[in-house]
């Protein structure tokens, strides 16, 4: 990768500028903010609640708060909020056939499904993982383990998400249904059914992450996964790595057709 | 019709078999006809017949996922003669409303974005139908899409109790209260989708927006009744199904016709059935209204 | 029968007033609508079309009104917008047979008058393809088909040659002339470009700030004035000199002169006069209007109504 004005290394600010400004804009912030305040709301009435019940604040303390924050953070919200991020990031571009101006400069193609890779990322850690890790203090009352092992779990689901995701839209037209059927349909669906398939999830490598962190508490709180934490960590970076390199792979055949 | 004089059958020249312009002196059929023709094509549109060979692989590949194992368990059944399906009508489809959701968020942008985004709807109001019955017609089709969505496995179920020699009186209450259920979670559902799909012309964030508001109400649903219930109060707890669509519908069923609720707690008593009532109607009248509204801007 | 009729026709939206006082007839034949952006044009189609209730005024199109029947009016009327409507992933046979049932044709009737229009439009195997990889051309085409398949009395033409080459224009032109006159149906086209209109259109009525300011034929807009251009090949300030003498009022302009012809003899004058000054006649031409002064000049009726 040749430096200059132009290409700009392996990085390059005029697609960044671009990508963002596409990814901020007004009705996808709205649908993008709708997740992370759903899930504050959700937290912080369980919190108030809570503070009236006793039975409550032992289950925040207990199993309740890693639910939450699994079950409706990592499982719903991560999937989503990546998947309107990874896709919005190329995807208009794609379908508009304004993608070609972008290919058209001579930037490298790895270069450009980078760059958005990274503007897509930084919109789900605003958008998703600091709100994960608000809610966890706003559930536990503090900056602990809990709170720490999700954001990192967090942190580990968006990047394999959003990387997988961004290819994805490279691929198809239909990325988000694609996308929506894998994370639902697959991962909740299949994979509650078939043991073989939670192999393949971000969900169950993310679990893998948190509960790592959790250490011993992981099995009181009610956290596991179905891989082991090192298999886990090397299928995220495997995958997170492949999808993009796959995505830079595509770009340079793409082919811009109408419908 | 025309008033003036026409030079009908001159032929133009250079080609021997142009029989040159012709009137049309046929019916024409009313703004009823119309509507229902939008409608059939609606319907028609979800699944994917008359499009591109793509458009059919979701919605059909959504509907062989619900009716499949539907088919399964009612052979199950027959196979090991069991007393009764292992799984109720009502369950089943609770259970695979994911697929349901997938399916809504899907299709709903299919409908609804080609004639916004292309901005076709100029040329649907041109002619003789009004922007009410369009959004009818419109509406009418994606709910009943999502009708024979739920309903095709709950009728394969009862085939296959059926088959099974259950009792049919046994059965036939479960199941038409079952296909009443899936008839007025069509209409939620097919509100709620085509009324989001219609703020967003881009396809991609259209089926996200749709799937993002289902899946939060769903969770947010679940969450608060389980934190409402260990807080112990009845009342609050019966009132959480208000909040997801699904538990909405569950709610009327359980509350209003007697069948067996998929959550934990019913609404209380006939107030909480009538609330759940009102709160349907009004949800697809406010989706209908809105759906209106939004074209208001698209007669451009 | 009028085709139009219109009587004050006022339309308001808060405080910017699209149309005012709008009061024009417009008779069977080709008829163009002259205006700038926002001078109500767009405004006036969707009122004639019964989509809009206008803030005060009247209109009837075919004699039926736009404030009652508008549903009659859109089951007659055909209706071409300027902007992009078309889906790309739908062939034109497909598309233009849906927007046949739309306007009230049985299926099999649908079928048939698609595929009958499509021809008379010019769009022979494309029409099987996708919309989506048609050129503007072929666009503008389907968009003319849908609005012709219900055999409508009046078609509505919004910027029809809009995004067309020259070759393109001709033939929409050559398309529009034929509608009027081989298929019977009356027509309102839109443009921005005056030089089609003259070819194309009998009447012209021009719009500017919602008010009507011309309405007149083609015909006597570009008619034969009294006025010969004379150009000769040396010196004309002594033919002007000559002609004055005579009693010939003449104007001189660049090269030209331009002289106001009284009777026939006009011309033996000047005949005579560059012979016996032994000049070359280069040329000696009756002048035509162009439409182009239609906004040059000030109109000259008073309220500029009717010309």
């Amino acid at each position: 990768m040749t430096g200059g004005p132009l290409t700009g290394g392996p990085l390059n600010a005029t697609v960044a500028s671009l990508t963002s400004r596409s990814l901020l804009g007004r009705r996808r912030t709205f649908v993008l903010l709708l997740l992370p305040l759903a899930l504050l709301a959700l937290c912080t009435l369980a919190r108030i609640l809570g503070g009236l019940d006793s039975d409550i604040a032992a289950e925040l303390d207990g199993p309740l708060s890693p639910d939450l924050l699994g079950a409706f953070g990592i499982a719903i919200l991560m999937p989503l909020l990546s998947l309107i991020a990874g896709t919005g990031a190329i995807g208009p571009e794609i379908d508009e056939g304004s993608i070609v101006y972008l290919l058209a400069k001579p930037l490298n193609r790895h270069s450009i499904v980078v760059t958005k890779l990274l503007v897509a990322f930084g919109v789900v850690v605003a958008f998703g993982v600091v709100p994960i890790a608000v809610a966890g203090v706003v559930l536990t009352g503090e900056l602990g383990s809990v709170t720490v092992a999700f954001t990192l779990g967090a942190l580990a689901a968006g990047a394999a998400y959003a990387s997988l995701f961004l290819l994805l839209a490279v691929i198809t037209r239909n990325a988000v249904v694609v996308g929506l059927v894998y994370a639902l349909v697959w991962e909740s669906l299949i994979g509650g059914l078939v043991p073989g398939a939670q192999a393949l999830s971000v969900q169950q490598w993310a679990s893998a992450v948190v509960a790592e962190v959790l250490g011993d508490s992981a099995a009181r709180l009610g956290v596991d996964s179905a891989v082991g934490f090192g298999t886990a960590m090397v299928l995220l970076v495997l995958v997170t790595v492949a999808a993009t390199f796959y995505a830079g792979r595509r770009l340079q055949t793409l082919r811009i057709s109408e419908a | 019709m025309s008033d003036r004089a026409t030079p009908a059958g001159a032929p133009s020249s250079g080609a021997i078999h142009d029989i040159g312009y012709r009137h049309y002196d046929g019916p024409r059929l009313g703004a009823a006809y119309i509507r229902r023709s939008l409608f059939l094509d609606t319907l028609r549109g979800t699944y994917g017949l008359g499009r591109s060979a793509r458009s059919k692989i979701v919605p059909l590949g959504l509907l062989a996922l619900l009716a499949l194992p539907a088919l399964a368990v009612g052979i199950v059944t027959g196979y090991f003669g069991f007393g009764a399906l292992p799984i109720g009508y009502t369950e089943y489809i609770f259970g695979f409303q994911v697929a349901v959701t997938i399916f809504v968020a899907a299709q709903s942008p299919a409908v609804m974005s080609r004639d916004l985004r292309f901005r076709v709807a100029a040329l649907y109001f041109s002619r003789p139908l009004s922007r009410q019955q369009y959004v009818q017609a419109k509406y009418a089709g994606m709910a009943a899409a999502l009708f024979l969505l739920m309903g095709l496995p709950i009728t394969l179920l009862l085939a296959g109790a059926l088959l099974a020699e259950l009792p049919v009186d046994e059965q036939l209450p479960d199941y038409l209260r079952a296909m009443a259920g899936a008839a007025l979670a069509a209409l939620v559902l097919a509100g709620i989708g085509l009324f989001v799909a219609a703020m967003t012309p881009r396809r991609g964030l259209g089926v996200a927006a749709v799937v993002g508001v289902l899946l939060v109400l769903s969770g947010l649903q679940v969450t608060v009744m389980a934190m409402a219930y260990e807080f112990g109060n009845d009342t609050f707890t019966g009132y959480t199904g208000l909040i997801s669509p699904y538990t909405l519908v569950d709610g009327v069923m359980s509350g209003v016709l007697g069948a067996d609720s998929s959550i934990v707690e019913e609404p209380p008593g006939a107030v909480g059935a009538a609330v759940f009532v009102v709160a349907v109607v009004a949800l697809v009248a406010a989706c209908y209204a809105g759906l209106v509204a939004r074209y208001r801007k698209a007669l451009s | 029968m009028s085709l139009i009729r219109a009587e004050g026709l006022t339309m308001r939206f808060g405080s910017v007033t699209a149309l005012d006082g709008l009061t024009l007839e417009v008779d069977p034949g080709i008829t163009g609508l002259v205006g700038a952006n926002g001078a109500g044009k767009s405004t006036l189609l969707k009122i004639l079309l019964g989509l809009l209730p206008s803030t005060e005024g009247t209109a009837a199109v075919l004699d039926l009104d736009v404030a009652v029947d508008g549903p009659a009016i859109r089951e007659r009327v055909g209706y071409m917008p300027e902007h992009d409507c078309l889906p790309p992933d739908v062939s034109a046979t497909e598309f233009v047979v849906h927007m046949a049932r739309m306007s009230g044709l049985p299926t099999t009737a649908a079928r048939e008058r698609a595929a009958d229009t499509l021809r008379h439009v010019g769009l022979y195997e494309e029409r099987y393809r996708p919309m989506g990889g048609y050129s503007t051309g072929m666009r503008q085409r389907v968009k003319l088909a849908q609005a012709l398949v219900h055999d409508p009395s009046l078609v509505l033409l919004d910027e029809p040659t809009n995004g067309l080459d020259p070759a393109g224009r001709d033939d929409m032109l050559g398309l529009i002339q034929r509608i009027d006159s081989e298929f019977g149906i009356s027509v309102i086209v839109t443009s921005h470009l005056l030089g089609e209109l003259e070819r194309v259109c009998r009447t012209i009525v021009v719009i500017e700030g919602g008010r009507l300011t011309r309405h007149s034929s083609t015909a006597s807009v570009t008619a034969e004035t009294a006025v010969v251009t004379v150009e000769v090949d040396d010196d004309h300030a002594a033919l002007h000199a000559r002609l004055t003498a005579a009693g010939i009022t003449a104007r001189s302009s660049g090269r030209v002169l331009q002289i106001d012809v009284a009777d026939g003899s006009t011309y033996d004058v000047v005949r005579d006069a560059v012979a016996e000054l032994g000049l070359g006649l280069v040329r000696m031409e009756r002048q035509r209007h162009r439409m182009t002064e239609m906004f040059t000049d000030r109109p000259t009726t008073p309220g500029g109504v009717h010309v």
